[in-house]
């Protein structure tokens, strides 16, 4: 029994040896021609809801229900379709390893939602359709070009985006009176209006007061520093240490020095507290936060709900400027998958998401109501609606409606400042073409290394080298230059 | 017994079909495919992938981080598995102790086994939460005087192994405990009786009967926790940044495997190298496992105790 087990798996091996030798690729199993499958079955109903009869049906994957709200908003204008919104959580990447494995499967939707951590590495690869004849349109509405940018790759683009997310510098307008003698926006620009400026701010506030600190951790800065390089990651199949990034690991190094940052971890309850000013030391000091490095979204989901403790609130004490670098932070792009059989409709789809002046007017301005939404479909869920706010990608429809926001409630917020003109100051000036898809990993790397270095545990020489061989390690073929030395 | 026509000796293989497909399919084959798609430089974010022999091996043992990985995971192993099985012997060997006659056992093994019902993912960001720099420890080691101000704990490489090596220990003795009890009650009484008769002392009882007779459970748990621990991913992966940080001090061969899955566009060739490295390694560990703690022949007390044992069994 045992021998014949043992002769068994062995044969196994030796077949599996002569399959991979023989097979170049097609022994594995998604390797054939992907949609060509999805092509010949009917469209499948990706398990969210049952498709309706007689209508053309379009199915959707998306990571949050943002976008089902334009999705009902779509079925209004084209009656005779039928939008399947299949919804995915984002938590533990389920959503990207679901989409990975539904590639070439009948079971692939026809438009895809991707977040800015992964949209690069989709556009990248080959399973997008080519949507440059919407490129027209872009320059109609004027979309801003980083988001153009993003979606794109060697000239094609895939992917569109219906918001913009410059990032902007939010400050307590207290600290800016009690330590700057000022907390007029335009003034504080000036003392922040490069990184030299910023340091020497960040000295007068500990000045000031010892138990201030001018960031919540220089990590908020990574970003922003990225954002200004002369040249992405990767270039040529060689990775490219820009003088940027050495640059921030200074300037993160002087920050922990000098004690301007709190040390808190960026999304822990430290960095939380200090935005309605609950952060205590741990001898039970209290500290406060003069400022975070947020983008358009971080105002309403990050600073506004953390503004505020059982005890404590800090609305109306904040003011947003541009601060000294100009970045973006995050987004959700749509792209269509190569192959489906829909893809006309999805095209339609994407345009109206992404490219369309009245549903981007309606998105940003809170014509989507629940009770709006309720109308065109009945089954609407009681929660889905769009709240006026999101910073869309189109400078025209910007233009168009930012005063309109004059004396909302995130104008008072922000004690009497139109958030919505700060952004569209920004959003203009952003580069959107040094995001690669490989960047996840390597920023990651390096930040974990940057940690390590700033707590004195491994000293610059190490923090490099140990990055680069991370870097080495997940991506075997690149060339890997020297480390800097300064 | 009369016998009839029909023969019904292939009716336990119906018996067992289901087990051997479910084992087929979702044992043998993956392992099979593993070896297959390690051979190849498949990726799921492009189109094709083809037979590239040695390759994805021969990077991997260039790959400082592989053999850091591997290191690592048997430190962590080790480091948890040594106290875990000292802590369930002495625990156990106090709970069915005739002398001591502890209370309430069952209550206490039930408070021992409670970390193991917290999903990892949970305690790990309880523990994350805990060492934080504006974290509860901090506050409590600092006002009382142990630590001049806070500090980051999860910067520091040892400190971090520590954590995960506690976790490890915590999670899983209660689980140890257990088993090791079962194994400990069903050693007759009479033997410990007949050893008390003749003035053994305790510790004598423990090294002469309690523990040749465990040995089959002992093997068992030492097998088992191998096999889990090369497999450690959950609470190094969720502690930190889920790429072993500070310093790779808790990079462990599954996070390694994900980290070549996740980049590089789902490398599921040079992920699968791995795991067919661990899969080898797991595998010859275990084997030498049952080689050393075989039965051989020697002519001490335990032997007797075990024929005995075995023969009562029979019966």
């Amino acid at each position: 029994m045992r021998k014949s087990f043992l002769s068994l798996l062995s044969l196994l091996m030796i077949a599996s040896m002569l399959l991979a030798a023989c097979g170049t690729g097609a022994t594995t199993p998604v390797a054939e021609e992907p949609g060509s499958e999805a092509t010949e079955e009917a469209p499948s109903s990706g398990g969210a809801e049952e498709p309706a009869a007689g209508k053309r049906v379009l199915n959707v994957w998306a990571f949050t229900n943002e976008i089902r709200t334009m999705a009902i908003a779509f079925e209004a204008r084209y009656p005779d379709v039928d939008v399947v919104y299949t919804m995915i959580p984002m938590t533990d990447g389920e959503y990207q390893t679901k989409l990975k494995a539904s590639i070439g499967t009948a079971d692939a939707p026809d438009v895809v939602a991707l977040e800015a951590a992964f949209v690069k590495e989709w556009v990248e690869a080959d399973f997008l359709a080519d949507l440059n004849d919407l490129l027209p349109l872009t320059e109609e509405l004027k979309t801003y070009p980083a988001v153009v940018q993003v979606g794109s790759h060697e000239g094609v683009t895939k992917a569109y985006s219906y918001q913009a997310t410059p990032g902007a510098f939010f400050y307590r307008r207290s600290i800016a009176q009690e330590c700057l003698g000022t907390d007029a926006p335009e003034e504080v620009q000036a003392m922040v209006a490069d990184m030299d400026k910023f340091v020497e701010t960040a000295a007068k506030i500990q000045e000031c007061n010892a138990d201030y600190f001018t960031v919540g951790t220089s990590a908020e800065l990574f970003n922003p520093f990225l954002a200004n390089r002369a040249q992405p990651w990767i270039v040529d199949g060689e990775l490219v240490i820009d003088p940027m990034v050495v640059e921030y690991i200074q300037f993160a190094k002087l920050m922990r020095d000098n004690g301007y940052e709190s040390q808190a971890q960026q999304w822990t309850e430290g960095w939380f507290a200090g935005m309605n000013d609950t952060l205590v030391g741990a001898d039970g000091t209290p500290k406060k936060v003069f400022s975070y490095f947020l983008p358009t979204w971080g105002l309403p989901y990050v600073l506004i709900p953390n503004s505020t403790s059982d005890t404590t609130d800090t609305g109306g004490d904040w003011a947003m400027i541009n601060g000294p670098l100009a970045y973006q932070w995050g987004g959700t792009w749509v792209g269509a998958m190569d192959g489906s059989p829909n893809i006309d409709l999805a095209k339609e789809f994407i345009t109206f998401v992404a490219l369309d002046e009245e549903n981007l007017t309606n998105w940003a301005t809170g014509v989507y109501t629940n009770e709006y939404l309720k109308a065109i479909d009945p089954t609407t869920p009681d929660d889905q609606a769009q709240a006026a706010g999101d910073f869309v990608s189109s400078q025209v429809v910007v233009e168009k409606i930012t005063s309109t926001f004059d004396g909302s409630a995130l104008y008072e917020w922000l004690g009497g400042q139109n958030n919505y003109e700060a952004f569209g100051e920004a959003a203009p000036r952003v580069n959107g073409a040094l995001l690669t898809g490989s960047d996840d990993a390597i920023q990651r790397a390096l930040e974990s290394q940057r940690d390590q270095y700033l707590n004195g545990e491994i000293d610059e020489a190490t923090m490099w080298s140990q990055w680069l061989d991370l870097v080495r390690s997940e991506f075997p073929d690149l060339v890997i230059p020297e480390p800097p030395t300064n | 017994m009369k016998l009839t026509g029909i023969n019904r000796n292939y009716y336990g293989y119906f018996f067992i079909a289901p087990f051997i497909i479910g084992f087929l399919v979702f044992g043998l084959y993956p392992v099979y495919n593993t070896l297959a798609l390690s051979f190849t430089d498949y990726t799921l974010m492009s189109r094709g992938g083809s037979f590239i022999g040695l390759r994805n091996f021969q990077v991997l043992f260039a790959d400082e981080l592989f053999v850091k990985a591997i290191k690592n995971t048997w430190l962590i192993w080790m480091l948890n598995f040594i106290p875990q099985i000292g802590a369930a012997l002495l625990l156990s060997a106090w709970f069915t102790s005739v002398r001591l006659k502890i209370k309430a056992v069952g209550v206490w093994r039930a408070i021992f086994y409670l970390p193991n019902l917290i999903i990892p993912a949970v305690v790990a960001a309880l523990f994350n939460s805990l060492f934080a720099f504006y974290g509860p420890v901090n506050q409590f080691m600092v006002r009382a005087g142990f630590l001049p101000e806070a500090m980051h704990f999860l910067q520091n490489a040892n400190i971090a192994r520590g954590i995960v090596v506690f976790i490890q220990w915590w999670m899983w003795f209660g689980q140890t405990i257990i088993i090791v009890m079962a194994g400990m009650t069903s050693i007759p009484v009479h033997l410990y009786e007949a050893a008390m008769v003749d003035g053994a002392s305790a510790s004598q009882m423990f090294r002469r009967i309690t523990l040749p007779l465990l040995k089959p459970i002992l093997i068992y748990i030492f097998v088992t926790s191998l096999v889990g621990g090369m497999q450690m991913f959950e609470i190094p992966y969720l502690l930190t940044d889920g790429r072993g940080a500070p310093s790779n001090s808790i990079m462990t061969n599954n996070i390694l495997m994900y980290m070549k899955f996740a980049s590089s566009k789902g490398h599921i060739g040079a992920a699968s190298a791995v795991g067919v490295l661990v899969f080898l390694m797991t595998t010859i560990s275990a084997l030498s496992i049952f080689f050393f703690m075989r039965d051989r022949d020697d002519s001490s007390v335990d032997k007797t105790a075990r024929k005995w044992f075995s023969k009562k069994n029979k019966s």
